[in-house]
């Protein structure tokens, strides 16, 4: 039963660092929170039920969820961040974002109404189990753990390795440097945008599968939960992200196993807030900003 | 009717003031949500458990969250900004759940019984808070608060504690929150701890930054529209969310200092000393 829950968590857990890795991928280029982020997860659940509702097999569902989540992302970019670019403007454009979110909220409902929407797959895929060392595992569950943990992997890759990674981590760095390089400061930031919602757009799918339904409230509840996560895990580091997700969806989980579920939503804020109070960064975060930097 | 408007267009400016408060030292709080919910509350069991009067029972309530907001605030201000602000994320998320899950205020289902509030009772509170901080504005006090938001490291360097300073303004704002939750929970009769979600503490922060957060009058200007634009576009009922929405980033598109951003000389010289860095 315990090893069950852990589990959970660590599945839980797995989706919630993808979100966290897209906040925190916008956060260490821009330096700013998008608070549309959690939306844009919410609707990846809804695009894949449309587009399985339209007859697509699962892995187109899963491309057009990436695609149209990242074309989601650019339109955030553009509309609450390309004009509030400047150091000063936090405030504005995590107002601007939270804005587009309610519109996104909004419009969903709309749609698809703001009770939640059941989710069939065909054929056995949400319930076949598959049986390890005596537990039974929901196969579902494990592909969405070793989907999550691939994608995160290809991510770091490509920041670390490949030239857009250099591209962007020089702009995470200092953009006017960057862009005195020769950098497109504009193109970058709309790669980490498209890259960051199809994350978070994907891990809403997975979400979806995963509980068999849709819902118009996770951008929320989710959302909010993966900006403490980022938090912990130190604000721009991926690795950060993965952990601190990791580590909040096996707390969550073992919360349930102790009967404090009730009290889930609280425990990763003050999991945060503790974090906070021995490392002011975060696990991995340091404490140098980009004013300073600059 | 009338009364209607003139209480919850008052209660909105208190609350972006707040939020301004909490602004001048340079920090931004999203907990003041849940300083409402804290005040709402406590001011409640007081006056409808203990029998205490409603002006004693909002001051009391008022010194509570305050307090709360230096013991919440003291840790998260020794970060940067921006972690801060989620800390008040957390305030807001975690006052909401512990409210739902104590009994003795009727948990999930809310709270009542709460009555008294007049729209006198908040136009008193207006003004004094209006006089206060217009006091304030004129005092030397003002520019030890314009140095802490401006630039730590140098007003550090004159003697001032950024620390101190910003925690004191956190305890103010948390205070102007609490008592605004106060007379709001005493008007409405019954409230439930859904009213007061992290949606509610962005639409204060809304309030005050819509109106510009330069200025004194920003703040209550903007609280003002906020209250009555959803008023006026009844017809769009179902569309209020998105309309609203659009209103909201059409407005910080426009006029991205806020609505009433006059008193900024600092500002245009910092603008010029940023773009000439960047």
């Amino acid at each position: 039963m315990l090893v069950e829950q852990l589990i959970n968590g660590v599945v839980l857990g797995s989706m919630y660092a993808l979100i966290a890795q897209g906040y925190t991928l916008i956060f260490g280029v821009l330096d700013k929170l998008n608070f549309a982020h959690g939306e844009v997860f919410m609707l990846g659940g809804f695009v894949c039920l449309a587009s399985i509702a339209l007859g697509a097999s699962l892995p187109v569902a899963i491309l057009v969820a990436a695609i149209i989540s990242g074309l989601l992302g650019l339109m955030i970019e553009f509309v609450g961040f390309r004009k509030f670019r400047s150091p000063d403007a936090h405030i504005t454009a995590a107002l601007s974002s939270f804005a587009i979110g309610l519109v996104i909220i909004d419009l969903s409902q709309k749609v698809w109404g703001a009770e939640p929407v059941a989710l069939t797959l065909p054929g056995t895929l949400q319930t076949a189990t598959v049986s390890i060392a005596g537990l039974n595992i929901v196969v579902l569950r494990l592909a969405i753990l070793v989907i999550s943990l691939l994608l995160m992997f290809v991510l770091y890759g490509v920041v670390v390795k490949t030239s857009l990674g250099r591209r962007i981590r020089a702009v995470a760095e200092s953009p006017a440097k960057a862009a005195l390089f020769g950098i497109n400061v504009t193109r970058v930031n709309q790669q980490v945008f498209f890259i960051a919602s199809a994350m978070s757009g994907l891990a809403g799918l997975a979400l979806a599968v995963r509980t068999g339904y849709a819902n118009t409230d996770v951008g929320f509840t989710f959302g909010l939960k993966a900006l403490a996560i980022m938090a912990i895990g130190g604000m721009g580091d991926l690795r950060g992200a993965l952990i601190g997700g990791l580590l909040v969806g096996v707390l969550e989980a073992l919360a349930f196993q102790w009967g404090l579920g009730q009290l889930a939503d609280v425990f990763v804020w003050l999991f945060m807030i503790v974090i906070l109070l021995v490392r002011p960064a975060g696990l991995f975060g340091t404490l140098i900003s980009k004013d300073v930097r600059a | 009717m009338m009364q209607d408007y003139v209480v919850f267009v008052g209660i909105n400016i208190v609350l972006a003031w707040s939020v301004y408060v909490i602004l001048l030292a340079g920090s931004l709080s999203f907990a003041n949500g849940g300083f409402m919910a804290i005040g709402a509350y406590v001011s409640g069991v007081l006056t409808v458990k203990f029998g205490v009067p409603l002006v004693l029972a909002a001051l009391a309530a008022g010194v509570a969250a305050g307090a709360i907001g230096v013991l919440v605030g003291f840790p998260a201000l020794r970060t940067r900004g921006i972690y801060l602000m989620l800390v008040t994320v957390g305030v807001t998320v975690s006052v909401k759940a512990v409210i739902e899950s104590i009994d003795y205020v009727g948990g999930i289902q809310g709270f009542g019984g709460m009555v008294g509030t007049t729209q006198w009772h908040v136009v008193a509170l207006v003004a004094m808070v209006g006089c206060g901080l217009w006091a304030l504005s004129k005092s030397p006090l003002q520019r030890i608060l314009d140095a802490v938001r401006e630039d730590e490291l140098s007003a550090a360097s004159l003697g001032i504690n950024p620390v101190h300073v910003k925690l004191v303004c956190f305890g103010a704002g948390a205070f102007l929150a609490a008592v605004a939750g106060s007379f709001y929970a005493h008007y409405l009769i019954h409230v439930a701890p859904d009213q007061f979600g992290i949606v509610l503490s962005v639409f204060i922060v809304l309030y005050a930054v819509l109106g510009g957060t330069n200025n004194l009058w920003g703040p209550p200007i903007g609280a003002a529209i906020m209250t009555l634009i959803p008023e006026f576009v009844r017809g769009l009922e179902s569309w209020r969310p998105t309309a609203f929405g659009i209103i909201i980033l059409g407005l910080l598109l426009i006029r991205p200092d806020g609505l009433l951003a006059f008193r900024s000389i600092t500002a245009r010289a910092r603008g010029i000393f940023v773009t000439k860095r960047a």
